[in-house]
């Protein structure tokens, strides 16, 4: 708790608390930077699944450089708004949950790529069982981390910690 | 404004919204929308701008039905917002300028399947869209990324204190 009042006390996180434009414009980077990670997940695990079927399965990962700025930004944009009220977020179990989701779904992916992507059988193939089982799972958890990000803004016990101690 | 808050409280949203999880879960939905939305119409609008040649366009146009059942979810949703605290959203620049860019987005839709759709579905699985297409994917890209942007400001600007940017 110590450590998270120095951090509030730093200048940097002031100023992300109480600019507008900085608070905003990274909360806004995480949304949009989340519509492109969890959408390209979308679309890949959708044609996993058997939509569009007719899309060649292994081209799919041409999609993937969307998916990687986007996790940049999301990553940089969550680190700033934690910067912001690091006690808030890193206080709630709700947020740890939210990050094994996020790090599950992206173990997920990988796997998927290794197994189905990397492989041009699969491009005019159902995917096996197992993968469409995998695919369905990656879906379901993305809808959680958004579910427990959003939960976040209404869960946490501590605003900032240099009101605790 | 009235009309709205009565149609809520009458049907039961406006007592939803803001029992103890209610505002969280339809705000939760409203973000699983925006993702179907952009990982099914924004994918597609990305292939037509040029990324990902190789996948025909027709097939991956295929995702599309569950980009409008996204797009939908949040119509619903988004209604359930704006109907039980009607103050807030209808007199907020944000809330205006994402409307209007929602009025631009459908329009472009409907351009696009009526002058553009047909050479983009005959076209070969490494081609780029037509000129037209291209530029309709690309308003389409902007336009959905400020509905993200605006959305997001509608808690910045809290009425009465910011009316519109023109007042």
């Amino acid at each position: 708790m110590e450590y998270f009042a120095w951090v509030e006390a730093t200048s940097f996180s002031t100023w992300m608390r109480e600019s507008g434009p900085a608070f905003f414009s990274s909360l806004i980077l995480h949304s949009v930077a989340m519509g492109f990670v969890v959408g390209v997940h979308v679309a890949t695990d959708l044609r996993i699944l058997g939509v569009a079927s007719r899309i060649p399965l292994s081209l799919m990962k041409r999609f993937f450089p969307v998916l990687w700025v986007s996790l940049v930004a999301v990553a940089l944009s969550g680190v700033l708004l934690l910067a912001a009220y690091p006690a808030k977020a890193l206080t709630n179990p709700l947020f740890y949950f939210k990050l094994a989701a996020v790090l599950a779904a992206l173990c997920i992916t990988q796997s998927l790529t290794h197994q189905l992507l990397e492989d041009a059988g699969y491009d005019d193939r159902l995917a096996p069982g197992k993968a469409r089982f995998l695919a369905a799972l990656s879906l379901l958890l993305w809808a959680a981390a958004i579910t427990s990000g959003r939960l976040l803004a209404y869960t946490h016990s501590v605003m900032m910690a240099s009101h605790v101690v | 404004m009235e009309a709205f808050l009565s149609f809520s409280q009458n049907t039961g949203i406006h007592a939803f919204m803001h029992s103890a999880w209610g505002w969280p879960f339809v705000e939760s939905l409203h973000f699983v929308g925006l993702s179907l939305l952009i990982g099914t119409v924004g994918v597609f609008d990305l292939r037509m701008i040029g990324l990902a040649r190789g996948i025909p366009m027709n097939a991956l146009h295929r995702l599309v039905p569950w980009g409008v059942a996204g797009y939908g979810l949040n119509v619903l949703t988004g209604f359930m917002f704006v109907s039980s605290v009607p103050d807030q959203y209808l007199f907020n620049p944000a809330f205006q300028t994402k409307l209007a860019l929602m009025g631009i987005a459908g329009i472009n839709v409907l351009l696009f399947y009526r002058f553009a759709f047909r050479p983009v579905k005959a076209a070969g699985a490494d081609a780029v869209a037509p000129r037209t297409a291209r530029i309709m994917a690309a308003v389409s890209l902007t336009c959905w990324t400020g509905v993200i942007v605006c959305g997001r400001l509608i808690t910045y600007f809290r009425p009465p204190y910011h009316w519109c940017f023109w007042c």
